[in-house]
């Protein structure tokens, strides 16, 4: 097995805490991500998966629980350098490329920033060869170092913000949505520039979207999120044809299918939250039901889940 | 099938610093009564132009109608005023947005705003008015609709605010229902139980829809007929079966093979479309999708393709259907899906009038 990069422990993430309108976005979430692998995450808006990828990488302060890169702790108490060290190695894709841009910036300056903060060129010349060589990376040509955000297309901006994503090497990328605001034909060129990096950097990935059929695409193992909770975990194609969480089920059952023969006949299945029936007693929480596919659920639905598996 | 919709030859453009661009280059279409048409294409491919014009609600100036006419019921839109318009829109042809935030008034409750159509339209009085509201909340499945009507956009969820939109649309009974990217805002659980809604309003009410989306998968969904629009251009249109499993243009082509299947195991790379659209200030010479096209033919750089016609319902505009073309590989994804269609054609012919 490879080896674990992250390790997310009981994770929670509470808004205005202690206070009536508090929000539990994140509430005791734990998996983990392998070194090279693609992570999915998945759920409605408001279910906390952006939050979640934020949380990891201590943009927020987390309430409780612990994530463990490398074996340390993320959200432990950090010197600044220990701190830049970390950012360093985890970095972040954001949905709308066109608000993640400073528009004051030239591009080249944009890319560099994090070139700049963590003083990874001697000069300037070298600076500037990085930065050339970061867009040719990303499939742009060099001149659009010295253009401004603005001259670009959503595609070629979602392009810049990956090559400044890779500008400080990291290890780690969180993809927000990262394609959700692109056109069908552009989020193919996204996705497998980003396949193809993954390959030639040995990335590893958390791939956090709504959009089910890419995310199946992209991801080695999906994780599913309702209301603040991981309710399910498995690889991909095992999520897909041997869904276990009820939520889980109702979420692939409201995709539309590219297929008018598939959508004629196709059955929605709302999930209703009251067909658990939790009693204080049952503690549902998230369990491995068969090696490698992680359902929330109580004892009792343990045993049935084994046993219809 | 009687025609409620007939657009010809429509042309539209807006003047800006930069020149003046060519949103929307000529297309025809027609609807009839009680189907639905879906458009597709990417942004700036003037779907959401073409649809706005029907209803003219493109800001004139910058926005003019250069050519073409835009007939309903025989009644040609185009030359109509603002005032004459004025009864049309939401009376006869209604419109839902892409955003429910945005195009629901936050300073008024929402029961007034779908009062108002009523009272100007059906010239209801307020009593009736207001138990017509409610009769039609219950209709969008809006739980407790007395409660609703007396509160504000935003305490409405994003699900629940399209409802009432759709409430709005459908005030008046409309003929016509423009849904502009209605889902795309929306989770999909809750765009599936929006799509059924349209659908099964559209089955009570008998109106016919334009349904404008870049998501295949809902076009497969809710759509009769499929146009696919590339700069301006129609560039493909026929039935949703037509397009899904006999497409012909290799624009659709790009646009099938660029979308994963959840059924696909095997971990391919997508086809992507090369590039990017092209400028409309200055269409390009030719086939506009040339430079991307992989299947590109000499001509294409040289001259426009005319409408070829692949059966009574099918039509596309590319060289590739021309006799003397040559044949081509189908990119792999598209080739699982095509399949012989009964209907089609022993050959393509060129179109003598318009799709």
């Amino acid at each position: 097995m490879a080896k674990k990069l992250l390790e997310i422990k009981n994770l929670k993430q509470y808004f205005n805490e202690g206070r009536p309108n508090m929000v539990k976005a994140v509430d005791d979430v734990s998996f983990d991500i392998y070194e090279g692998e693609t992570l999915g995450l998945v759920g409605e808006s408001g279910c906390g998966k952006s939050t979640t990828g934020r949380t990891i990488l201590r943009l927020y302060d987390a309430t409780d629980g612990q994530v463990l890169f490398n074996g340390e702790n993320v959200h432990g108490r950090k010197s600044r350098s220990e701190l830049k060290r970390l950012n360093r190695k985890m970095q972040m894709i954001f949905q709308d490329p066109y608000a993640s841009l400073n528009p004051r910036m030239t591009v080249g300056d944009i890319i560099a920033e994090g070139i700049d903060l963590h003083g990874l060129a001697k000069n300037s010349k070298e600076r500037m060869a990085r930065v050339h060589e970061l867009l040719e990376t990303v499939g742009l040509h060099k001149d659009y170092a010295s253009r401004y955000p603005h001259e670009a297309s959503g595609g070629q901006r979602q392009r810049i913000g990956i090559a400044r994503a890779l500008a400080v090497d990291p290890d780690f990328i969180i993809a927000d949505e990262a394609i959700s605001a692109l056109d069908v034909s552009i989020q193919a060129q996204i996705i497998n520039l980003m396949k193809k990096l993954q390959r030639e950097k040995n990335l590893t990935y958390l791939f956090i979207a709504h959009d089910l059929s890419m995310v199946k695409y992209i991801s080695d193992r999906i994780g599913v999120m309702y209301f603040g909770k991981l309710v399910e975990l498995a690889s991909a194609d095992e999520l897909y044809n041997n869904p276990m969480h009820p939520y889980t089920k109702s979420l692939l059952s409201a995709i539309p299918i590219p297929d008018p023969e598939t959508e004629r006949v196709r059955k929605r299945t709302p999930y209703d939250p009251n067909v658990h029936q939790y009693t204080p007693e049952d503690l549902p929480e998230i369990r491995e039901v068969k090696p490698g596919h992680f359902v929330y659920c109580s004892k009792r639905e343990l045993e049935q889940l084994q046993a219809s598996h | 099938m009687e025609k409620l919709l007939e657009v010809k030859d429509l042309c539209v453009s807006f003047g800006t610093h930069g020149g003046e661009v060519q949103a929307v280059r000529g297309i025809s279409f027609d609807l009839y009564k009680g189907e639905t048409l879906a458009i597709v294409g990417e942004s700036g491919s003037g779907k959401s132009v073409a649809s706005q014009t029907i209803m003219k609600l493109i800001p004139m100036p910058p926005g003019k109608i250069t050519n073409g006419e835009i007939l309903f019921d025989g009644d040609d839109l185009v030359k109509k005023t603002d005032k004459q318009m004025e009864k049309v829109r939401g009376k006869d042809i209604s419109m839902i947005f892409q955003d429910p935030m945005t195009s629901l008034n936050p300073t008024m409750k929402i029961g007034p705003q779908i009062m108002e159509v009523l009272k100007k339209h059906q010239k209801l009085s307020g009593s009736v008015a207001k138990e017509r509201t409610i009769e039609l909340l219950r209709l969008v499945g809006i739980p407790m609709p007395e409660k609703r009507i007396n509160q504000y956009a935003h305490e409405f969820s994003g699900g629940m605010r399209q409802r009432a939109m759709i409430a709005i649309a459908l005030a008046a009974n409309p003929r016509l229902l423009i849904a502009d990217e209605p889902t795309t805002a929306l989770d999909v659980t809750i765009q599936s139980q929006i799509l059924e809604l349209i659908k099964d309003l559209q089955q009570k009410i008998g109106m016919s829809v334009i349904f404008i989306t870049h998501d295949l998968g809902v076009v497969a969904n809710v759509a009769d007929r499929v146009a696919v629009m590339y700069a301006g251009q129609i560039v493909e249109v026929g039935t949703v079966d037509e397009i899904f499993y006999d497409p012909r243009h290799p624009y659709t082509w790009g646009l099938l093979a660029s979308m994963p299947s959840l059924d696909m195991t095997d971990k391919a790379e997508l086809l992507d479309i090369p590039g990017t659209p092209p400028d409309l200030t200055n269409p390009p010479k030719g086939d506009a999708f040339a430079p991307r096209n992989r299947y590109a033919l000499a001509i294409d750089f040289e001259e426009e393709p005319p409408m070829f016609q692949v059966s009574e319902t099918h039509y596309a505009k590319t060289w590739l259907l021309h006799p003397d073309a040559p044949k081509v590989e189908l990119p792999e994804q598209v080739k699982r899906r095509v399949r012989k269609l009964a209907a089609s054609f022993d050959k393509p012919v060129l179109a003598e009038g318009e799709a």
